[in-house]
């Protein structure tokens, strides 16, 4: 009897996932694909939100890596609350975190100012798009990029170094090749976090306008129907980074 | 050579405490200790992959207390092997040797050479362990830190194994600093043995004298001691027998009566009268039908209450006066004095086998 409960349960939490998004492909992908070819706004908004999320996702390895390398070997005074700092951006709600990053990057802070001074202009451009990405996404890639470290254990390095590798080559060596699967499927997940990151971007940077930002702006302009096809696009894009995490687990 | 002086180091919340013992230029150290005493953490301190917190580590006179690992010319095998999966085996042993033919040599002194084109996963534990000794020897160490490399081997590959290595380490003259749990290994290899226990070295010197004169009764029994008496140690001075060695000598040392339970027997040592442990090696008890008229000081009737074979040798556990004595004998004298469950026997040992702590 119980099974049954359960097995009821578990159906209705599936349905309540699986239906929205089969109802939005199912009403909308067909002219979502369609409007690939004739809606050059949609197209030039895919390209962007593929460009600036692959970007963020490039800088969250550069700097998120050593973190995430440094967290999973070493113990240290405030490794705790270096950790806590990474998850934070996880628990902000993400217009806050716009507003946070608009309070620092914005043209009327000093930071801001001197970085327009100096030609790079954050919100309102590509630029305010990746910072906000980099924000919400990168603690994903961090905690899940620490945990491939902590599962390589640390005498393969050990024994490297003995036989004569510096720290660095016995990362290079030996680490980073036993963690690569990990780290690819954190970058996968921090990427696809980043192409569905909606409310940072929209308070860094409304124009020009990313995916999720288009589907929303033609929803409040003119309505469901039109906000359909890009949402649509926007569900078919999101299967493609979870195909490629199925198809590293099962390798 | 191998020198600590005073090192410290800690791992979590474990700590090595000073840790000082010499190991010579081309000697063989042998590092035995209860699980958990720090062993491990002892070899990859010398290596450098753990830092010492204070205290010195002087390797062939050099002072490498902080020098980076891969500057300290030695290599470390470890008891689960660690080759690295993502490489074949050839690419293991040639992962730090200086040349392509450094790792043929070493692969073929340790009968690897037919696993070069092995994956790593396709290795059985055993060959994944000579892997790993051919891998370190490939690189040439001039110190060789070993951490039980022999115990994922079978008994006849475990003496191929051991031979070999012993060939290298004379032929190389390298200094090794091996982990053991096998105290007959210890005895066989090591020049030095250093006993470990809870991070500090409770006991070091010649392996026969830590075996056979252990300095607590907790490292009697943690090195195999069948015999480890609680009781009272009494100097008897005056009252001492005229005992004399077999060169017909005195001895230096004073006579002790030693009780446990309702049994008194002689021992020799220099010891405040009081609570004391007696430790006598089954292989120094013997067993005979009649009390012997030798030089046997400590003699006691009883009964056999069990008969363990255990190897080459059995374990006859002897009951006399509600003590149990233990004493390992060939299976010829089980057959020669019939030795049997219930039998009534003597079972003898010297005062000069009989160690106190």
């Amino acid at each position: 009897m119980a099974s049954v409960i359960v097995a009821i349960v578990a159906s209705l939490f599936l349905l309540f996932i699986v239906g929205p998004v089969a109802g939005l492909v199912g009403s909308g992908g067909g002219r979502g694909l369609a409007s690939l070819v004739s809606d050059s706004e949609l197209r030039q908004s895919l390209s962007l939100t593929a460009l600036t999320a692959t970007t963020a996702t490039f800088l969250g390895i550069l700097g998120g890596t050593p973190i995430a390398y440094v967290l999973a070997r070493r113990t240290f005074r405030g490794k705790a609350l270096l950790a806590a700092i990474m998850d934070l951006p996880l628990v902000i709600p993400h217009p806050v975190a716009g507003i946070a990053l608009l309070l620092v990057l914005g043209r009327g802070t000093t930071l801001g100012s001197a970085l327009y001074a100096a030609g790079l202009r954050v919100a309102g451009s590509p630029t305010g798009i990746i910072c906000a990405m980099l924000f919400v996404s990168a603690p994903l890639y961090v905690s899940a990029a620490r945990e491939s470290f902590a599962r390589v254990d640390a005498r393969f390095e050990a024994v490297a170094r003995t036989l004569g590798d510096d720290a660095w080559r016995a990362f290079r060596r030996v680490t980073l090749p036993l963690s690569a699967r990990g780290l690819t499927a954190a970058a996968i997940v921090m990427w696809a976090r980043a192409v569905s990151e909606f409310g940072a971007i929209v308070i860094l940077t409304y124009n020009p306008k990313v995916a999720s930002v288009l589907s929303y702006d033609r929803f409040t302009a003119f309505g469901l129907q039109e906000a359909l096809p890009v949402a649509a696009v926007l569900v078919l894009l999101a299967l493609v980074p979870l195909a490629a995490l199925r198809a590293l687990r099962k390798e | 050579m191998i020198s600590l002086r005073l090192v410290n180091s800690r791992v979590g919340h474990f700590r090595l405490t000073d840790i000082t013992f010499d190991v010579a230029d081309g000697g063989y150290g042998v590092v035995i200790g209860p699980a958990g005493a720090g062993k491990t953490t002892l070899l990859e301190t010398i290596a450098g992959v753990t830092r010492a917190t204070s205290g010195q580590i002087i390797l062939r006179g050099e002072d490498m207390t902080t020098v980076a690992p891969e500057r300290r010319r030695l290599g470390i095998v470890y008891q689960h092997a660690y080759l690295f999966p993502h490489l074949t085996v050839r690419e293991n042993v040639e992962y730090g040797a200086a040349s392509a033919a450094d790792a043929e040599d070493a692969a073929d002194r340790f009968g690897v050479e037919g696993l070069f084109d092995r994956a790593v996963e396709s290795l059985s534990g055993g060959e994944r362990q000579l892997v790993a000794i051919a891998r370190a020897i490939a690189a040439k160490p001039e110190v060789l830190l070993l951490d039980e490399p022999f115990s994922a081997l079978d008994p006849r590959t475990r003496g191929e194994t051991r031979r070999q290595l012993r060939a290298t380490y004379f032929e190389r003259g390298f200094t090794v600093l091996q982990v053991t749990h096998d105290f007959a290994e210890a005895g066989v290899l090591g020049d030095v043995a250093i006993v470990l226990d809870r991070g500090r070295v409770v006991q070091k010197g010649d392996p026969a004298d830590v075996f056979h004169r252990p300095v607590s009764p907790y490292l009697a029994v943690f090195l195999g001691v069948e015999n480890v008496f609680a009781g009272t140690a009494r100097p008897i001075r005056a009252e001492a027998p005229d005992w004399r060695d077999a060169a017909g000598d005195q001895f230096a040392e004073l006579p002790v009566a030693f009780t446990t339970g309702a049994l008194t027997f002689y021992a020799l040592g220099d010891v405040v009268p009081g609570p004391a442990h007696a430790v006598i090696r089954a292989e120094e008890v013997s067993l005979s039908v009649e009390p012997s008229m030798s030089s046997m000081q400590n003699q006691f009737r009883g009964r056999i209450v069990e008969i363990v074979p255990a190897g080459a040798l059995s374990k006859v556990t002897v009951e006399a006066s509600g003590t149990s004595i233990v004493a390992a004998v060939t299976a010829r004298s089980v057959r020669e004095l019939s030795l049997d469950v219930g039998r009534e026997i003597v079972a003898g040992f010297k005062a000069t086998a009989v160690h106190l702590c």
